[in-house]
């Protein structure tokens, strides 16, 4: 290994763990507000990505046209499961909502794969490159880093300077005290549970402007698990500690690659999952809420 | 009352005895069970062999008039269920298949992974277990009776294209192999660096990835430092996907890249277009190759089941239009010589079809067919080596079935970028 080697591998893992993030926030918010754990987070990651695809291929829109259309679709299957499904399961024993994520992750996957079949599909959004010496960075990556991150800021400042953010944030605080001051806690709800879907589904399209092939029904159970690895580092509860939790996951999955490389007859790749979770342990032992958790 | 029991029991045993005689002489028909994978991680592999299988079946009913087995022709029925790709299914449906189903032997799911999961039930049960996805070596290594590969095993997948290469450019030896951590890609790499060794070429590079990985980018980053000359990597679908995608985003240049599965797939070059070019591929069967009657008589051997044409026309009619790849052909050979077997074992009989098994040699339109006896390992099938070129898949490998050259050394991916194509002159 070189330093080269080395900084381009961070490069790259800054990048991927921007996305990673990003792909992240949706599964926080709804923890954070409803306190589902959303097993189908997966699905809606695919979901995403065929957005991409589809609206590339069929209609020539680019990825960035993309992120917004995401949001949209995703926004509406939110409300659509909410209406239907979650709403009368807030507040029920977490298998039970547990199971409700579940099935709509394989009614999404089923749905899919009878509207596109099985097959890994991809696109070329080739838009240049740049060489950084001691790597190369396609642009579409970088864009998909910069999306990720005006995304969570955005989110940000929705949630610290509106009325509706506001809102949220009680419910997170206290739903019982939000609902006597006279917020709409069944509303913030279906709102939290929208936009957490929205998020994810947008993740979707970021993802594939930094993977643009492997689009399948079935591509979204290694972004679940990720995503669970991550929200539970950053503070289950907390969107901006699992963007910033899903930076450092990044960066410690591609930059260890590079220094268990040195060590002669080990698999960098099994390492750095292990030193993945190494890390998710040690930082639980300390701070068992997370990053950016609070109790 | 005496007269009635004795009318009783003797109607019974003239049941009984017809039953046995039924059963001992032809029976109603032959099953074939199959755990397929119709969904889950190998949905797209699964579906292929379903319409494969489903195409020779019907060709076995309606042109070859079913099974000859004691004298009549009966027909041959496909019993399938998905498997979902899970490894716990599989084994639970193989039970259901043989205990609830009663089928007269099994084709197994797709991948080594599920096929060496599976293949201790169906020996429990002494059922015939025909191994179309399985390309292990390490299958057949156990001492099972009852499994058979339809396939070329893993050790000789990258055999040919190193084969070729080196007779191409003797000058090109430095070699990186980047594998998939999976029992299939890790028997293909073991295979490719043992034959590579043989022909005198340096390994530079010797690494795996894990199975669904996302992102290779920094084990690409580490390959490219260590200036292979010949890169041969991939394990399934979705990360050849990967390889290849990655390797165009990070600019990296080599005279040859040979990809196991995914590069022979159409979806390929659909997903990557124009970086796919030159890119090459082993291949268990290529629409295009040269098996056919002809072919067989000049080698002294037995022809079995439709032509190329035939099975590719058949097998529309299951894909709903779509184009049968390597592992409908793969899976599609599976009953055409389970039949073939049980005819001249005349029986249904396990043991004697595994016995007829291991002396069968003849040729489908999917290759030659000839198993180790003792193993069951595949010994008679030859792979291809595909290259696109154009946008269109060639045989390039083995010279007698290529239709078409060797585009060497692979474009840039700068090249491709401005729209070089793989195309010799």
């Amino acid at each position: 290994m070189t330093w080269e080697q080395l900084g381009g591998n961070l490069i790259q893992g800054l990048i991927l763990g921007g996305v990673y993030g990003m792909a992240t926030m949706g599964l926080s918010l709804i923890f954070g507000v409803l306190r589902v754990v959303n097993v189908g987070h997966g699905a809606f990651v695919m979901v995403g990505a065929f957005v991409a695809f589809w609206l590339f291929t069929a209609l020539g829109l680019t990825p960035i046209a993309a992120i917004p259309a995401a949001l949209v679709v995703g926004m509406a299957l939110g409300f659509l499961f909410f209406y239907s499904v979650m709403r009368r399961l807030v507040g029920a024993p977490e298998l039970t909502s547990l199971l409700a994520t579940f099935a709509m992750g394989i009614i999404l996957e089923e749905v899919v794969k009878l509207i596109f079949g099985t097959e890994f599909r991809g696109y070329n959004w080739d838009v240049g490159k740049m060489d950084l010496s001691v790597t190369v960075l396609p642009l579409a990556k970088l864009y998909a880093f910069i999306g990720s991150v005006a995304i969570a800021a955005l989110l940000y400042f929705w949630f610290n300077r509106t009325r509706a953010g506001t809102a949220v944030r009680s419910v997170v605080e206290d739903s019982e005290g939000a609902r006597v001051c006279g917020v709409n806690v069944g509303w913030v709800y279906a709102l939290s549970f929208a936009l957490g879907i929205g998020l994810t589904v947008t993740s979707g399209v970021l993802l594939t402007m930094f993977i643009p092939v492997g689009i399948n029904p079935y591509m979204g159970g290694v972004y679940t698990l990720k995503a669970f690895v991550i929200a539970v580092l950053g503070g289950l509860a907390s969107p901006y500690g699992a963007f910033f939790a899903g930076v450092i996951f990044g960066l410690i999955e591609n930059g260890s690659y590079s220094l268990f490389a040195l060590v002669p007859g080990l698999e960098p790749f099994a390492m750095t999952r292990f030193l993945s979770f190494a890390i998710l342990l040690l930082i639980l032992l300390i701070r068992p809420t997370g990053l950016l958790g609070t109790k | 009352m005496r007269s009635k029991i004795s009318a009783v029991v003797l109607g019974l045993l003239l049941v009984a005895a017809l039953s046995w005689s039924a059963e001992a002489g032809a029976p109603a028909k032959v099953v074939i069970g199959h755990p397929v994978c119709l969904s889950g991680k190998f949905a797209k592999e699964g579906s292929q062999a379903s319409w494969g299988i489903k195409a020779c079946i019907k060709w076995i009913n309606e042109v070859h008039g079913g099974v000859k087995i004691a004298g009549k022709r009966v027909p041959l029925e496909y019993k399938f269920y998905d498997s979902e790709s899970k490894k716990e299914v599989v084994t639970s449906l193989i039970e259901r298949l043989v205990r609830i189903d009663k089928v007269h032997g099994i084709i197994a799911p797709y991948s080594s992974g599920l096929t060496i999961t599976g293949a201790p039930v169906a020996e429990r049960y002494r059922a015939i277990y025909m191994s179309h996805g399985g390309a292990s070596n390490r299958i057949f290594q156990q001492g099972y009776r009852y499994a058979v590969q339809i396939l070329s095993p893993a050790t000789l997948y990258q055999a040919g294209t190193l084969d070729m290469l080196h007779k191409v450019d003797p000058g090109a030896r430095r070699i990186a192999l980047a594998f998939e951590d999976g029992e299939f890609a890790r028997m293909v790499m073991r295979g490719a660096e043992e034959h590579a060794k043989g022909l005198g070429y340096k390994i530079v590079f010797k690494r795996t990835y894990p199975k669904k990985v996302t992102d290779l980018t920094p084990l690409l980053s580490d390959l490219r430092a260590a200036k292979p000359d010949i890169i041969l990597g991939g394990g399934h679908f979705q990360d050849g996907q990967l390889f290849a995608r990655q390797m165009a985003d990070l600019d990296i240049n080599v005279k040859a890249l040979s990809l196991i599965v995914a590069v022979t797939l159409p979806a390929f070059y659909d997903a990557l277009g124009a970086k796919a070019e030159g890119l090459i591929g082993p291949a268990q069967w290529e629409f295009g190759v040269k098996y056919n009657p002809a072919e067989a008589k000049k080698l002294g051997l037995e022809w079995f089941g439709p032509t190329n044409e035939e099975f590719v026309k058949l097998a529309m009619e299951f894909s709903g239009g779509k184009r049968p790849d390597y592992h409908a052909a793969e899976a599609g050979a599976a009953p055409l010589v389970f039949v073939k077997a049980v005819e001249e074992a005349g029986s249904l009989d396990p043991d004697k079809i595994r016995e007829a098994f291991g002396k069968l040699h003849l040729m489908t339109f999917f290759g030659e067919f000839k198993i180790d006896p003792d193993t069951g390992l595949q010994v008679g099938h030859s792979m291809v080596v595909v290259q696109w070129q154009g946008g269109k898949k060639v045989i390039v490998w083995p010279p007698a079935a290529a239709t078409g050259k060797l585009y060497y050394p692979m474009p840039t991916f700068a090249e491709k970028a401005k729209g070089k194509k793989a195309i010799p002159k």
